[in-house]
């Protein structure tokens, strides 16, 4: 009965305690939320780039619905390394077309485009972020981030 | 005779015309609108299509909204939402504009350059004037450019509680990073 009344009396200050851990451990989980490797995730789609490309330019509405936000292995030969800053883009171009898909890597995966070579055969796995229709170059533009080379042939 | 003369004069002039416009697809754009109680609100976008045309002294950049990137997710999914940037519906930010000291750069001598710029630049589907200062680092085989300006996010029709609440800064830095072939 006396451990009762005491537990009674010490419950507003238990459960201020919890809300307060749980407020924290919100707020810590917000703050240090980070993207996954994209090393660790399962692609959403396997796709070759060239009819990956058509796709787009062909109904980008319906693809960028379709793609937009999901992981995709991009099997395809290198056009262009472009430089990006302190790092390196990969890009590959529909040279019938001139519409292009260009990869941006994840910070941890920066280093693998120095082993790559303009016309290599590649799969690169990474976040599709969607196409354009490009004013200043007059062509479609599919964009990549949080790109990682997945395998060199 | 005379129209293979034509033609040739046609063909280099054309070539030569387009040889003074000069583009990426790399362009950079760094997005800072950290606080002192925030350091989350902070992207990077590495795919800008950028164009200089240095005869005429035009600059165009066009950014995709959902290629900036944020080390957190949450971020990143405010950031393209309906109340912020709403990136379904504007999907890029573009500048248009002009270096209008344009004779005081000499893109055949290296050196560094101070270009003034001033264009429109249209994000979240409104434009407002822009007038800035950027460098020009001009060597043999390239054309480094960049510049550093602050926008106001009620310029551009763009407010959040996070913003109110001083998670977000009201007058993000942005900063531009353009490589061009020589």
């Amino acid at each position: 009965m006396f451990y009762h009344k005491k537990f009674l009396r010490k419950k507003p200050l238990v459960f201020s305690a919890l809300v307060l851990l749980t407020g924290v451990s919100v707020i810590v989980y917000y703050f240090t939320l980070k993207f996954e490797d994209s090393a660790s995730l399962k692609p959403d789609y396997n796709v070759d780039v060239t009819p990956f490309i058509s796709e787009f330019s062909e109904n980008q509405i319906a693809s960028n619905k379709k793609y937009t936000e999901k992981i995709i292995a991009l099997t395809g030969r290198i056009s262009t390394l472009e430089q990006a800053d302190t790092t390196v883009n990969v890009k590959f171009v529909d040279s019938l077309t001139g519409s292009y898909l260009i990869c941006a890597f994840q910070q941890q995966h920066v280093g693998e485009t120095s082993a790559l070579q303009t016309g290599d055969s590649v799969t690169i796995k990474g976040s599709c972020s969607g196409g354009i229709y490009s004013n200043i170059l007059e062509t479609n533009a599919i964009f990549f981030k949080r790109c990682m080379l997945e395998k060199k042939y | 005779m005379k129209h293979l003369f034509f033609t040739s004069l046609f063909v280099l002039f054309t070539f030569f015309s387009f040889s003074q416009k000069k583009t990426t697809t790399s362009a950079t754009i760094n997005f800072d609108a950290t606080t002192s109680i925030d350091k989350l609100p902070k992207a990077e976008n590495k795919t800008v299509v950028a164009a200089i045309h240095t005869k005429k002294g035009t600059v165009q950049f066009e950014a995709t909204i959902k290629n900036f990137t944020f080390s957190n997710p949450r971020i990143q999914e405010h950031f393209n939402s309906k109340g912020w940037m709403s990136s379904d519906e504007f999907p890029t930010a573009v500048f248009n504009g002009t270096i209008t000291n344009i004779s005081a750069i000499n893109f055949r001598k290296n050196g560094t350059y101070t270009a003034q710029v001033e264009g429109d630049l249209t994000i979240h589907g409104k434009t407002q004037k822009i007038k800035t200062v950027a460098t020009f680092v001009i060597s043999e085989d390239e054309i480094n450019s960049s510049c550093d300006f602050g926008i106001q996010l009620a310029d551009y029709g763009i407010d959040s509680p996070a913003v109110g609440a001083g998670k977000v800064a009201r007058d993000p830095k942005i900063s531009v990073k353009a490589t061009f072939d020589n």
